[in-house]
């Protein structure tokens, strides 16, 4: 799901670039260092949409660097257990199949795949019905509900099944 | 771990509800419809979150009254979570972890043995078995580039990396080496696919046994990601069957060492080493010249590669003959017993000199590939007696056996039967080989010209250094 929140930072910004500019520079150190993170907590940032308020800066001794708590509005992503989403198959194996969206990387196991579809070893590995009419391969497009999360400081990763009614491919790479 | 999202939930439901609070203080120009429908979509965030976390801290509850119960079908974990229910299990103590499958992955000892079960039926109703093979010195060679000094010639000689399907001999830069396939390892695979879903297990790092694999198998027909180093075993300096999903009475394995397959012996189809490069020999201890520096490789028809394939063939076709008629017992390892019991069968051996003194002779390698080979071995000389292995001509056995007419062969014989999968010609291992310096003049002439020197025992040059055998020292 993603959320519109404000966030807080505090931006350590060297003397070099001290001057007229000081707040674009903040800005774009900003966006370089929380664009595309993850925190356990937030979820992944994917944007930073507006500066809510820049602090007074503090010098730091023996380095001169000066710190700014920054306060800005930014759009994070975070996956719940229950949600359905749609995602991009990016490994298939005997065991099941990876698929990610986004930033979130999630596991559907081979238990969690409608019984009627098979795995397939071989070059491209894939799970297909018993008539050819659905296949999984890497790149297919697959909506899937989330059925457990793992929340760690730096990583996100969901289990995943596509055995509930309205879920499993929605997008075949090998029909386009 | 649960514990520590369902908090993270709850912080961030807190850290929205502040943000909805420093927003409505906030007076920036924002167009106020926007600023609605922000605040609504927080709004809509804040109930879903607050769901969300009090649906982890149900489950949670749950979960511990139930676990035992809810538990039986968890045996398959992807970074902790049950793959099933999507629950955080602490791991099972009683599980491996199959990182070659997937760095996270860990099964628990139940749903081990059901997938084993599982998919041998599979494969065995598609008349395959598992073949398990290892990397160096069985199916190739490789040597750090720093140690071909000697062999700069050979750089010259590089097969192109951009057709890796037709080259034997490969540079490869980027990990420092350079690879020499085993002659005949292409056929091999090619006929050995046809019988059994292979797996590479080799004792190199992972990103060595992953460019290998590409080397042997360009088009990923044979491997798939049946690949599995040494990062992936259970137990260190071990290769085990632990990690391999199928049934241990229909896997094969080919290696060039015994010690690290102690658990799986009856599984083992050992292979003479193969030494392309100078470097290899000399890391065994050998001081003989290599296949590059004699600029002869094995022989592609009858190398060790063609008796593998060959024995195989013969274990594939018995095993599934017995299949056929009885299911349950079908065992390749006694299949392969019995047929490595029929090589030396109804051969005598006594031998002469060829153990120190006061050694338990039983344990002696020698001794005991003679009886896997089903001969009988003995110390007391008697008339049915069929062969003397010596090695010394003077020896009091060994004027018995010129005597009454037996064999008198040297240690190399036992070795090459064993090796070759078949009696060799006893005239090949007579004692003069030895007296020219030549244990091993049979092994020699049985794959073309092994590293051990040069074949024929009649105007060798006894200057040549010949390997002491880790065999026979």
């Amino acid at each position: 799901m993603f959320f519109h929140i404000v966030l807080e930072r505090n931006m350590q910004l060297h003397p070099r670039y001290f001057g007229r500019n000081l707040r674009d520079h903040l800005v774009t150190k900003l966006m370089k260092d929380v664009e595309g993170t993850c925190s356990g907590r937030h979820g992944f940032v994917v944007a930073i949409t507006g500066i809510e308020s820049v602090g007074k800066g503090l010098i730091r001794d023996g380095t001169g660097f000066v710190t700014f708590p920054v306060k800005y509005q930014c759009i994070v992503f975070r996956p719940f257990k229950g949600e359905i989403l749609e995602a991009v198959v990016t490994m298939v194996n005997k065991m099941g199949f990876f698929a990610e969206a986004g930033p979130v990387q999630m596991f559907v196991s081979n238990h969690l795949i409608p019984d009627d579809m098979e795995f397939q070893s071989g070059d491209v590995p894939n799970y297909t019905t018993s008539d050819g009419s659905v296949k999984i391969q890497k790149d297919s497009e697959v909506r899937l509900k989330i059925i457990g999360t793992r929340v760690d400081a730096t990583e996100i990763f969901c289990i995943g099944t596509i055995k509930d009614d309205f879920l499993g491919v929605i997008n075949d790479p090998a029909t386009i | 771990m649960r514990e520590d999202s369902s908090d993270a939930a709850d912080d961030f439901g807190a850290i929205l509800a502040a943000a909805l609070e420093s927003d409505s203080e906030e007076d920036i120009a924002v167009l106020d419809s926007k600023r609605v429908r922000m605040c609504k979509e927080e709004e809509n965030a804040k109930t879903d979150e607050s769901q969300s976390s009090a649906s982890l801290g149900f489950s949670e509850s749950n979960s511990d009254i139930s676990k035992d119960k809810a538990c039986s079908h968890h045996g398959e974990f992807m970074k902790g979570l049950c793959v099933v229910c999507g629950e955080m299990h602490p791991m099972p103590s009683s599980g491996v972890a199959f990182r070659y499958i997937h760095p996270d992955l860990m099964l628990a000892n139940s749903e081990i043995d059901q997938r084993r079960a599982r998919d041998t039926e599979k494969l065995l109703s598609q008349k395959k078995l598992y073949l398990i093979l290892d990397l160096d010195h069985t199916l190739l060679n490789s040597t750090p580039l720093s140690l071909m000094t000697h062999e700069e010639y050979l750089k010259a000689r590089e097969d192109s990396l951009q057709d890796v399907s037709k080259g034997s001999l490969f540079v490869l830069p980027h990990m420092h080496i350079a690879t020499k396939l085993r002659p005949f390892v292409r056929t091999f695979l090619e006929e050995a696919s046809a019988m059994f879903e292979m797996y590479i297990y080799t004792m190199g790092a992972r990103p060595y046994a992953l460019e290998m694999a590409n080397l042997l198998d360009p088009d990923k027909k044979y491997f798939d990601a049946r690949v599995i180093s040494r990062d992936d075993g259970t137990q260190r300096h071990q290769k085990g069957l632990d990690v391999i999903l199928g049934e241990e009475s229909a896997v094969l394995v080919l290696d060039d060492t015994e010690n690290a397959w102690t658990k799986h012996k009856d599984n083992l189809i050992l292979m003479e080493r193969y030494h392309y490069f100078s470097s290899s020999c000399r890391q065994f201890g050998f001081t003989c010249k290599s296949h590059s520096q004699l600029e002869h490789d094995e022989s592609k028809p009858d190398g060790a590669l063609a008796t593998a394939i060959s024995v195989l063939n013969q274990l594939h076709s018995t095993f599934f003959a017995v299949f056929e008629a009885e299911p349950s017992v079908a065992d390749v390892r006694q299949v392969l017993k019995s047929l490595q019991k029929g090589i030396l069968k109804g051969c005598r051996l006594v031998f002469s000199r060829v153990f120190p003194t006061k050694f338990p002779v039983e344990s002696h390698p020698v001794w005991r590939m003679a009886e896997q080979l089903g001969a009988t071995c003995s110390e007391r000389m008697e008339q049915t007696v069929t062969h003397v292995v010596a090695m010394d001509a003077g020896t009091g056995k060994s004027r018995w056996a010129v005597k009454e007419k037996k064999f008198l062969v040297n240690p190399g014989w036992v070795e090459a039967c064993y090796y070759g999968w078949k009696r060799q010609p006893e005239d090949r291992f007579h004692l003069a080989c030895l007296l020219s310096g030549f244990y091993y003049e049979g092994i020699g002439t049985l794959s073309g010209a092994g590293p051990v020197g040069k074949s024929s025992c009649d105007g060798a040059d006894p200057n040549v250094d010949v390997p002491a055998s880790p065999l026979v020292r």
